[in-house]
Formats: structure tokens, C-alpha cells, sequence
């Protein structure tokens, strides 16, 4: 009697594992991990790559998967901190059907998942921009930078500030977080590259929400322009409390004064304020543009970099897969490598170098709450 | 500089101060720190953002029908994380507390979203005096400051509601036995705190912008607050969460921007080792 029960069990956990097998093509979906800040500081984030994750999925699906099979993006919550986000890989890591894992869009949250990343050998997407983070993946092996380096961005709006709008001395204010402060010291280095000078260099603790103590003070060094690094939510709250207290001089920004996050909690204050980007909306990249609208109409909301950035990772990492004509974890990171010119919707990507893949980017200064693009940087 | 400063430091200082009150209503009444306090300003601020912007109300109206709706969060606060464990240990109370602050903010972002939010102010624009640029706002938050605590004297010093919440601060079990609803005195204190607490994440939004992280560091800044003014006593919050207001403009702005927090914390510890009793003279030990 007893045989025959597990005889039945046995017959029907087979039966059960054959269906489930049914609806999927060639061996199952191909599973991609993500990692992205779902809650604390940075959630905001989170919501619009969970979206665009969900699109993008939707997307490739529609038009026939990668190597004939779907795909499926998993989603792990990196909490915005580098030890959520360590703990967020390493769940997608143990899963072996994972082909690859996108990290959060923080240099720093990177740098922690790196070593990870190396042991657990699976292809990892970085989404940080930083110096710091290019060099961790260029040491490695298995982490690429899917960005343009910051080292090229600051300088390059740094260049813009001192030779097109005129600024010749100026003040720093920045978040004391690794990706920030990196930013302000490539903007204070671009400043000097160009003979500028810096008078004051301001900062701030993470989380800070009154800027008075920082703002007063850059009044009273009264340089030519104020440079900022913050991220977005502190990018909209500086900028409104500046224009508060009557400062009107030119405000050059970090990537978050053109997001769309900022700019729709800053309101008119943010007008004007110039800015260095990957990312608009707006963007005149055709299929940037085009995913751009499909956010849009699916979300009714402005597609954010953060949503952006997932498309672009997403597809990447399926054209390497392509590439590699299996869901091996050695062979797609192998393919990747030879992914030297792949057009994103942001940008175009070469991932034979690991670190600084994305390419260019764009100088935007805010007009009428819209970030106008009034220089494209090409290298 | 000065002027500038200074209305800031006290407009900050004032919310600190609020919230820190807020923490000594429950503190004298149940002998229990409440972790999740910043928690009622995050909820209150997102209270405040439904009425005003989701259905137009205008802000004024909006704050007051917030603060009411805390209320209400408060009681049921109080019902669901400290009545059922009113005869456990204290940390069995403080972790319960600590359970809620996780489920409100988890809360605030399922009914809000991840998007920071923000509000009207009670008063755009701002006003230039002797050279420095007040915005409104922060004037509009100290005179409702000035308001509510001139409210909550008159309440707590003044009405019968008022006596009955006191004398169960002092010894429950002697007003249970006087025939004072125990559980309605204590609904009040915690509907009370919440209620201000609420107002204070109303009026703070349209500067600060509401997140439901936005609690965790005005919290923190009030429980220096208390330690700083004295554990227990209401005009000893207010002043402390002036002087952190204070010590957070003036240093940031004369000694350390970057460590503006830190300076903070070095006055609390100051107080800790050379006046333990806070300002107003009570013992931590006796009241922890």
C-alpha cells in the first residue's frame, strides 16, 4: 500500500514538473538579476527600474526572447545601502539559473557587490558612474561600468562653466557620500584644468534637509558660480532653498539636477541650473526617444535615467547572451567583451574596456522645467 | 548671516522642539520612549500632502484635518503597539514601537509611493531684513509652533480633559481608582503627540519634501532634544530643540558644515557629562 502511495506522489511531481515545463521555450526563461533600492532614501529609484524592468521584459519578450527562450528579470531590494545591496547579489547569485545581475545606480553599492561578483563568476552590470568604480571593474573581471565615467562628464561641464558662461571663481557645495564627494574633486580638478578658482568647498552629511548653514555661506564667499554635487532629492531641496534666499548666480550640477525627479520637486527654482548628464527624456537618440514615450504612456510619469539605465542594461546583457549563443556564465562574459559599439537608448556602449563603456554625454541646462541639452559631449 | 541663522535655527529648532514634546507627553504618561515619534511626522506630512494636494483643500484646512486624522493614529498606535503589552517589560514596549515605525513607514510607501512628494507652504515667497532672505514659511512655522504649544498648555493646564491626563501621568493606578478612564487618558496623550507631531511633518514637506524616510533624522535631532532640555519636561523639550536647532545653524555654518550633525551630538554629550539632569533638572535615572 505504501509503495503504491509514493509510486502516486512520485507519478504526479513528475506529471507537474513535465506541465510546468510546457508553457516555456527551450529550457525555461533566461533569468537576469536586479538589484535596486526598493526602499529607504533611495526608493524612488527603485520604482522607476522596477518599471522599466517590467517593460523592457514585456518588450523582448514580445519580440521573441533571446535564443528563442523569454527572459525574466528577478528583482532583489539593495535597501540603498552597500550592505543591502551585497546581501540583495548574493541572493541572486546563489540562484544558478541567473545569467546575469545589473547592480544599483551607485558607484558605491558596486564597489561593495564587486568581490561578490568575482567569486560567485557571474557577469555584472554596474550602474555607478565613478573613477572608484571604473577601476574596480577594470581590475576585475566580471563587473563592467555600463556608464560614462564621471572623470569625463565633470570635466567636460567644467570646461562649458569657465569658457562659455564665463565663471572664473567658484564655490562647491556637496553630499559627503562617496559618489558625490568623488564628483565635487573631479569638479574642483576640472575647474583648476581650465585656470579657474576655487574658493570654497562646502559639504554636507547625507540626509541633510536645511541648507542654510551651506547656503549663507556660499553667499558670503560670493564667487562667480556655485558648483553642487547631491543626489536628487537634495538637489531639488538646495536649489529651492537657494533661490529662496535670493541667489540668482549661475548653478552648474551633478547628474541629478537634470533628472526628472529633482526638476518636478524643484519646480521653477531649478530653471536655468546647467547640468551634466547621460540621460533626458527628451533625448534625440531614436530609441531613446522611443522608450522614452513608451515609459511615459505606461507610467504617465517622465522617464528618469534610473529607467533608462535598466533598458539599456537589459539589452546589453541579452546581446551578449545572443552573442554567446548559450546561458553559460564564463561564455556570455566572454561575449560581452565583444560587445565594442552596441547602441543603447542612453548611449553607445564598449565593453571591451570593462570600466567607462558608455560613451559621451550631455551638458542640459533647465528651461521652463525641461532639461535642454545645450551641448553633447562626443568622447 | 546672523538674522539668517538664526530664524532658521529657531524655525528647525521649534519643529525639534515639537516632536521632542510630543516624546515627553507619551514619556510622563507611560514611562515608555517612543521610537516611532518620527514616524508621526512622516505620516502627518503625507496626511496633509492627501488633503492639500490630492483633494485641493487648501493648506491651512488640510494641516488641521491632518493633525486630526493623526489623532486617530495615535490611538490606534497606541491600542495595537503598547495597550496589549502595557504589562510586559519596557523593551518588550520599545520594540513593539520599533515594529510600528517599520510598519509605517513600509505603510507610507505602499499608500504614497517612493517619489518624494511636496506641498503648498502656508505662505510663498520671502522677506528680505537686513539683508537676509526669511522665507514665510519658516515664519509661518514658528507662530503655528508658538499656536500649538500655547494649545496644549492651555489643554493640559486649563480643562478637565487636561487634569485627567496629567493625574494619569502621575500614578495610573491612583486615577484608575478615582475613577478616571485609564485607557481613554492615555488614547488622548498619544492622539495629543501624534496630532502635533503630524502638524509639524505638514508644515515641514513644502521645504524639506516628504519621503517616508523623512522621519528618521528629525527624530534623533528630538531625542537630543529631551536628553538636552531634561527627561520629562515639556518647556525643557521646547528649549532643547531650540538649542539643537541653534547649534545646527551656527555651527554648520561657523565651525563645520560637513559635521553639522556631529556638533549636535557633542552638546548632547556635553550635557551628558556635565548637567545629566538636562536644563530642567529631572534625572535620567529615575525616569529611564
Amino acid at each position: 500500500m505504501k509503495r503504491r502511495i509514493l509510486s502516486c506522489m512520485l507519478a504526479v511531481t513528475l506529471l507537474a514538473a513535465l506541465l510546468s515545463g510546457c508553457g516555456q521555450k527551450g529550457g525555461g526563461a533566461i533569468k537576469i538579476g536586479l538589484t535596486v533600492p526598493l526602499s529607504g532614501d533611495r526608493a524612488a529609484e527603485g520604482s522607476y527600474a522596477s518599471n522599466a524592468a517590467k517593460l523592457v521584459e514585456e518588450e523582448i519578450n514580445a519580440a521573441g526572447g533571446v535564443l528563442g527562450r523569454e527572459i525574466k528579470i528577478e528583482i532583489q531590494d539593495s535597501t540603498g545601502t552597500d550592505v543591502g545591496a551585497t546581501n540583495a547579489y548574493l541572493k541572486l547569485a546563489a540562484d544558478k539559473d541567473i545569467v546575469a545581475i545589473i547592480g544599483p545606480d551607485n558607484s558605491n553599492d558596486n564597489i561593495a557587490i564587486a568581490s561578490s561578483a568575482e567569486s560567485s563568476k557571474i557577469l555584472t552590470t554596474g550602474q555607478g558612474s565613478s573613477p572608484a568604480l571604473q577601476s574596480t571593474c577594470e581590475q576585475g573581471e566580471w563587473v563592467f561600468q555600463l556608464r560614462a565615467c564621471d572623470s569625463t562628464l565633470c570635466a567636460a561641464l567644467m570646461d562649458y562653466a569657465c569658457n562659455e558662461t564665463g565663471a572664473k571663481t567658484f564655490t562647491i557645495i556637496h553630499d559627503t557620500e562617496t559618489a558625490s564627494s568623488d564628483q565635487a574633486r573631479l569638479f574642483q580638478e576640472g575647474i583648476e584644468a581650465q585656470g579657474g578658482t576655487v574658493e570654497n568647498v562646502l559639504s554636507y552629511t547625507s540626509g541633510t534637509k536645511d541648507f542654510t548653514a551651506q547656503l549663507t555661506q556660499a553667499i558670503q564667499t560670493n564667487s562667480d558660480a556655485i558648483v553642487m554635487a547631491c543626489l536628487y532629492t537634495e538637489a531639488a531641496i538646495i536649489i529651492q532653498q537657494a533661490r529662496d534666499m535670493g541667489i540668482d548666480r549661475p548653478i552648474f550640477g551633478s547628474n541629478a539636477f537634470g533628472d526628472p525627479i529633482a526638476i518636478d520637486l524643484a519646480g521653477d527654482a531649478i530653471n536655468d541650473v546647467y547640468s551634466v548628464t547621460a540621460w533626458v527624456p527628451n533625448t534625440p537618440n531614436e530609441l531613446g526617444a522611443a522608450f522614452s514615450a513608451k515609459y511615459t504612456e505606461a507610467y504617465d510619469e517622465a522617464c528618469a535615467k534610473a529607467a533608462a539605465q535598466i533598458r539599456d542594461h537589459v539589452y546589453v546583457i541579452c546581446a551578449a547572451v545572443e552573442a554567446a549563443g548559450s546561458t553559460d556564465r564564463t561564455a556570455v562574459r566572454d561575449a560581452m567583451l565583444t560587445l565594442t559599439s552596441y547602441q543603447g537608448a542612453i548611449t553607445t556602449y564598449d565593453c571591451s574596456t570593462r570600466g567607462n563603456c558608455g560613451k559621451g554625454g550631455l551638458i542640459v541646462q533647465v528651461k521652463d522645467q525641461v532639461p535642454t541639452i545645450v551641448k553633447e559631449i562626443t568622447t | 548671516m546672523v538674522i539668517q541663522l538664526l530664524v532658521s535655527g529657531i524655525a528647525v529648532g521649534i519643529v525639534y522642539g515639537l516632536i521632542a514634546m510630543g516624546m515627553v507627553l507619551i514619556f510622563r504618561t507611560v514611562g515608555i520612549m517612543n521610537f516611532a515619534q518620527g514616524d508621526f511626522l512622516m505620516f502627518g506630512g503625507y496626511f496633509a500632502y492627501t488633503f492639500n494636494q490630492v483633494l485641493g483643500l487648501p493648506i491651512v484646512p488640510a494641516l488641521i484635518l491632518a493633525s486630526l486624522c493623526m489623532g486617530a493614529i495615535g490611538i490606534l498606535f497606541m491600542r495595537t503597539s503598547y495597550w496589549a503589552l502595557r504589562g510586559a517589560q519596557a523593551k518588550a514596549i520599545i520594540v513593539s514601537a520599533m515594529g510600528a515605525s517599520i510598519v509605517l513607514k513600509e505603510g507610507a510607501r505602499l499608500l504614497w509611493g517612493s517619489i518624494p512628494l511636496s506641498l503648498d507652504k502656508v505662505k510663498e515667497g520671502s522677506v528680505t531684513i537686513a539683508g537676509a532672505t526669511i522665507q514665510w514659511q519658516y515664519a509661518a512655522i514658528i507662530a503655528i509652533a508658538f499656536l500649538l504649544m500655547l494649545l496644549v498648555y492651555v489643554l493640559l493646564e486649563k480643562t478637565f480633559i487636561g487634569y485627567i491626563m496629567q493625574a494619569t501621568a502621575q500614578d495610573q493606578y491612583m486615577s484608575s481608582l478615582s475613577g478616571i478612564p485609564v485607557v481613554v487618558s492615555i488614547g488622548m496623550t498619544f492622539a495629543l503627540s501624534a496630532a502635533i507631531t503630524g502638524i509639524c511633518g505638514g508644515l515641514l514637506a513644502p521645504i524639506f519634501f516628504l519621503s517616508n524616510t523623512m522621519g528618521a533624522t528629525a527624530g534623533p535631532k528630538a531625542f537630543a532634544a529631551i536628553v538636552i532640555g531634561g527627561f520629562g519636561s515639556v518647556p525643557g523639550a521646547i528649549i532643547g530643540g531650540l538649542i539643537v536647532g541653534l547649534v545646527e545653524q551656527f555651527g554648520g555654518a561657523y565651525i563645520s558644515s560637513t559635521y553639522q550633525l556631529v556638533l549636535i551630538y557633542v552638546v548632547l554629550i556635553i550635557f551628558l557629562m556635565f548637567r545629566p539632569k538636562g536644563l530642567f533638572q529631572e534625572k535620567i535615572q529615575e525616569k529611564a
